[in-house]
């Protein structure tokens, strides 16, 4: 067992952190105002080669491990911007293009995700679901050798960005089968695609989490990705690579919360001392450090077997049970840490508490990992 | 177009900390990094290449550990490396340090242009690079802010102070790069997994065709003698208040109290 990060992953973290620094630094005020992203930032990812990290290099990827990819990822976490989504979810739709889809498929989608002309979106949740995505009632009808789609996506992640989304629907020629959910690759700019403005969220400004309104949206036939019918398990796989993803998202916000306290705690005087001389916040130093060590670890082992081929559902659920809240607890301290100042829109710990509560209800419930990571150790009883 | 970029690993502090005893750089637990100045140097020959082809080929002296300054430069996206490291190069001064890096230009042979950091952040002479230059024979153009090839001529932009300059010389030439010019591009992901590839050949005295007698600590003119910190004399600010006359006969009174008046 090795803990240390080969030389290749350090330097790939020292680029991140490079890169967050010239680039992402200094347009987050504005991103935080204007609730929104530049239209090119993806483009700056791509230029650091930070696209499609996990594709291979003949469809314009990089080819890298999915152990960096997240430790990029904890490096735009640690900004406290929304800026690991974008990046992020190109990451993750690609994957699973490249996992499940057809040469003539890969050729025709990767490379856009890969070089930044297009935005990535995945799209299972609607209005009447969410957790339960068998309960889809989005349709998807043949008409010859194309799919008519319809009905309405909800909080879908850059919905309303030009590019491509796997979609979930419900496929009507297979319906009464067994597996009855087609995943398709919507281009964002078809006709009959619209969407609504941008879900006013608590945190993640510039999430871009809008509603998709699929008026007889004319899909082509080659736009389906695997087997038709094979949706449900494209969507767990792609689910359980980004609780992963999440998870490291959380450990830069983690890390960044933990930073800004032992900052903070080495300049704030109180009653004539500075307040790290008190005791108490020691402690509570102590706690923060050592749950995000732990989340930490328990993130790159589950990058790892997913690196080593692993099925990763069960464990990544089991992640993702205890680092949401173990990280959602080292804001709330860096918060309280803070005093007054921790709860003002000034210091950078108040968003940090905000951005962290979104992971307990995104890309699976903490709810629903726990059903999964609890019913898993009983029926390997049986 | 082929460059050659020379860079030196320094200690990643702002203020290096001294040995009082050997006089020697405190390097313990101190991480190393590539010398600021020389990643504008890196950006600059980049540029050039993206502009006029060809290749660039980074070279480094310092202890083993140089190789990781090296594959960083490797990351940015140069096509080369050259390590220079041997126990016999320990100790050189500007001199024996130009003196080794000319050896080795002349062993690669065919190249356009060298280029140097204006200055290395713990040694700050600022004297390599004109060094080097002066070793090869070449025109030189310091304080770059700007480089252009015309027709076969190296144009520079050069800072000095108030005054832009500019400056035409023939190639083969060696420039050294401000600090505010080029800025420094972010590794791309995938050169980073590649610069891990490539091979970086070590070159030793005996690779470089030189006198051993000029390499390292003896060949260097220049001895350190003493390092130390300046003591400093800590006393008490006061501020006077009040108009400028005001001021200026009280400080007047109080330097007269001092008897420094
Ligand atoms: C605090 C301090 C003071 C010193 N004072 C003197 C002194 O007064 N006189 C003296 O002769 N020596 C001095 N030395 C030794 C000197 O620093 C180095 O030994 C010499 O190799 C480089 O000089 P520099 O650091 O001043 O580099 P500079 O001349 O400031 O560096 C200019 C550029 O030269 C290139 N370069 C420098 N070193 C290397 C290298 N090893 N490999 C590749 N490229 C390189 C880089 O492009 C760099 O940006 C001093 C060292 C220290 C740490
Ligand atoms: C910022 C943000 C970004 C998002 N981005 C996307 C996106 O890009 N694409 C996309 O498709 N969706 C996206 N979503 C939607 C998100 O994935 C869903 O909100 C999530 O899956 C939960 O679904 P729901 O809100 O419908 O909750 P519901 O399913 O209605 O659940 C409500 C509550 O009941 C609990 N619950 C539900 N079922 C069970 C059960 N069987 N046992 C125990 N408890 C249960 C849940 O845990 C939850 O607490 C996003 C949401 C947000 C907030």
């Amino acid at each position: 067992m090795d803990f240390n990060l080969s030389p290749e992953s350090k330097m790939m973290v020292k680029a991140a952190k490079d890169f967050c620094e010239k680039e992402i630094g200094p347009i987050i005020d504005e991103i935080i105002e204007k609730d929104d992203y530049p239209d090119d930032l993806l483009l700056s990812f791509a230029k650091a080669r930070m696209l499609g990290l996990n594709i291979p290099k003949e469809y314009g990827g990089v080819g890298t491990t999915n152990l960096n990819t997240i430790l990029i990822t904890e490096e735009l976490g640690k900004t406290g911007s929304v800026c690991a989504y974008p990046m992020l979810m190109n990451n993750s739709t690609a994957e699973t293009i490249d996992y499940w889809g057809s040469e003539d498929v890969k050729k025709e989608f990767l490379p856009p995700l890969c070089d930044g002309s297009a935005y990535a979106s995945t799209a299972f949740t609607e209005p009447g679901t969410g957790s339960d995505p068998r309960a889809l009632t989005t349709t998807a009808v043949p008409d010859g050798s194309d799919f008519i789609v319809n009905g309405t996506k909800r909080y879908i992640t850059g919905g309303n960005k030009k590019g491509y989304g796997v979609f979930y629907f419900k496929d009507e020629a297979l319906k009464g089968e067994k597996g009855d959910v087609t995943a398709f690759i919507v281009d964002k700019s078809s006709e009959g695609y619209t969407t609504s403005a941008p879900w006013n969220l608590m945190g993640l400004e510039g999430m871009n989490c809008v509603d998709v309104f699929l008026n007889d949206v004319r899909v082509p036939g080659s736009s389906i990705l695997g087997e038709r019918g094979n949706g449900f398990k494209i969507l767990l796989r792609w689910i359980a690579g980004e609780r992963i993803q999440q998870a490291a998202y959380m450990v830069g916000l983690g890390q960044a919360a933990l930073d800004e306290s032992v900052k903070y705690l080495g300049e704030r005087v109180v009653g004539g001392k500075p307040m790290g001389f008190m005791q108490g916040f020691q402690w509570m130093l102590a706690e923060m450090k050592g749950r995000l060590e732990a989340c930490r670890y328990l993130t790159y082992r589950a990058a790892c077997l997913q690196d080593e081929g692993n099925a990763i559902d069960i464990d990544s659920s089991e992640l993702k049970v205890f680092v949401i809240p173990a990280i959602q607890e080292i804001t709330r301290m860096a918060l309280q840490i803070h005093g007054s100042y921790g709860y003002s829109k000034e210091y950078k710990v108040e968003r940090l508490f905000r951005y962290a509560a979104h992971a307990g209800v995104v890309a699976s419930s903490s709810e629903i990992n726990k059903t999964i990571a609890g019913s898993a150790l009983l029926k390997s009883r049986r | 177009m082929n460059i050659i970029v020379c860079i030196k690993q320094v200690p990643d502090v702002t203020e290096v900390s001294w040995d009082p005893e050997t006089g020697s750089l405190i390097r313990k637990g101190i991480p190393s990094i590539i010398n600021p100045n020389d990643k504008n140097a890196i950006e600059a020959a980049l540029q050039l290449r993206e502009m006029n082809g060809g290749e660039v080929t980074v070279i480094s002296m310092g202890p083993s550990q140089v190789e990781e300054a090296l594959r960083e430069a490797l990351g940015m996206g140069v096509d080369r490396a050259i390590q220079l490291t041997a126990k016999q190069f320990a100790g050189s001064d500007t001199w024996a340090t130009a003196y080794t890096l000319g050896l080795a230009m002349k062993k690669i042979g065919q190249y356009d242009l060298i280029i140097c950091g204006k200055e290395a952040i713990d040694g700050m002479t600022a004297q390599v690079g004109p060094q080097l230059a002066e070793y090869l024979g070449l025109p030189q153009l310091a304080y770059a802010m700007h480089i252009e090839v015309v027709d076969s001529k190296v144009r520079v932009k050069q800072k000095l102070g108030d005054l832009d300059r500019l400056l035409e010389a023939p190639m083969p030439a060696l420039i050294t790069v401000e600090r505010e010019a080029y800025q420094p591009r972010v590794a791309p992901m995938d050169t980073i997994l590649e610069a891990y590839g490539k091979e970086i050949p070590v070159w030793k005295p005996d690779d470089l065709n030189g006198e051993v007698e000029n390499f390292g600590l003896t060949g260097s003119p220049t001895k350190l003698r003493k390092v130390y910190t300046p003591k400093l004399i800590k006393g008490k600010i006061e501020m006077l208040e009040g108009g400028p006359e005001d001021v200026a006969r009280k400080f007047i009174g109080k330097l007269k109290e001092k008897y420094i008046l």
